[in-house]
């Protein structure tokens, strides 16, 4: 049975290092800055569950909390303040 | 541009790379704990050292404190920037907040976030979290009550002035007790040798100065990020 345990394992932190990937790719290729902004906390969401599994807490805590909620937030006030919309302009 | 883009794509490819060799080369984590002093020095007398079952708040909080003062300094000063860059824009209570259910909602949820935070910055010592996960839940929960509520509503539970003050305390609090360990003849920043109760391992009151700095850097970190929030937000696009 202990194999079985082991491909689960391996297949959980798999798809979560290609969720990592792609987010990262998305936050990089979308043209829209808000859908970047929103890929980015994605991605912050899958890093902290990663340092879940590989058993550190403490980073896990705080990249949730400052990758998905502050900086989400922050990010979200300036695009709404500069009305900046993205693009290659 | 197109060349510009294939430049970025080498670009990537190189640093891909030279990641994935670094990564390679890195020892295995078993290998990393039997072979490294500093690990095993950490993790078999941690607890004896600090008094603290989280050593992770332990090398934060008393091995390498210092490295946390700088931290702090760095987070005081980038909110001492943001606040005196939008000082002068006039706040303009421009949102009267959101939906009913919106607000009921925010009503049943805020007093849960308030305790998660204050339980992550108070027990910082026992359990994962500490100062500076914990203060940004609290920072949160002030961006949650301007978004939900509407700004002056904020303004008018939290005063800025009040959060400037906390702030400025929370810091001043900290040197405080970092200068204990220098009146009772150890070194700046001492922890247990300088007189702090050690209490006992897992309780609320241990690890001497842990937790009172734990506190400090929450309320530090709480009260300026929710500044810099506030400061941006008040200022209206021109």
């Amino acid at each position: 049975m202990n194999w079985v345990i082991a491909l689960f394992d391996a297949g959980v932190i798999g798809v979560l290092l290609i969720f990592l990937v792609i987010s990262a790719g998305a936050a990089i290729a979308f043209r829209n800055v808000l859908n970047s902004v929103l890929a980015l906390s994605v991605f912050s969401i899958v890093l902290a569950l990663l340092f879940v599994i590989y058993q550190a807490p403490d980073a896990a805590m705080a990249e949730a909390v400052v990758g998905a909620g502050l900086v989400t937030a922050l990010f979200l006030v300036t695009i709404s303040k500069t009305g900046a919309t993205g693009g290659d302009g | 541009m197109k060349l510009h883009r294939i430049g970025v794509a080498i670009l990537i490819v190189i640093l891909s790379v030279t990641l994935a060799g670094a990564l390679a080369e890195l020892p295995s984590v078993e290998q990393r704990t039997s072979t490294s002093q500093l690990t095993r020095r950490v993790i078999d007398g941690g607890l004896q050292d600090t008094g603290a079952l989280n050593l992770v708040s332990a090398v934060l909080f008393d091995y390498r404190a210092f490295d946390t003062l700088g931290e702090a300094t760095v987070i005081f000063a980038a909110v001492a920037g943001v606040v005196m860059l939008f000082y002068q824009a006039p706040l303009h209570p421009s949102s009267i907040g959101l939906s009913m259910l919106a607000k009921r909602s925010l009503d049943s949820i805020g007093p849960f976030v308030f305790l998660a935070g204050m339980y992550v910055v108070l027990y910082g010592h026992i359990s994962p979290g500490g100062g500076f996960q914990g203060g940004v839940i609290l920072a949160t929960l002030t961006i949650l009550i301007s978004i939900v509520y509407g700004l002056e509503t904020e303004r008018r539970l939290l005063d800025p002035t009040f959060k400037t003050t906390l702030e400025s305390s929370a810091a001043l609090l900290f040197m405080v007790i970092a200068f204990g360990g220098i009146l009772t003849g150890e070194y700046f920043l001492s922890n247990l040798s300088a007189g702090f109760p050690r209490g006992e391992a897992g309780s609320l009151l241990s690890a001497g100065s842990l937790a009172p700095l734990n506190a400090a850097i929450g309320l530090k970190v709480g009260a300026g990020l929710a500044l810099i929030f506030y400061s941006m937000v008040k200022r209206e696009p021109e």
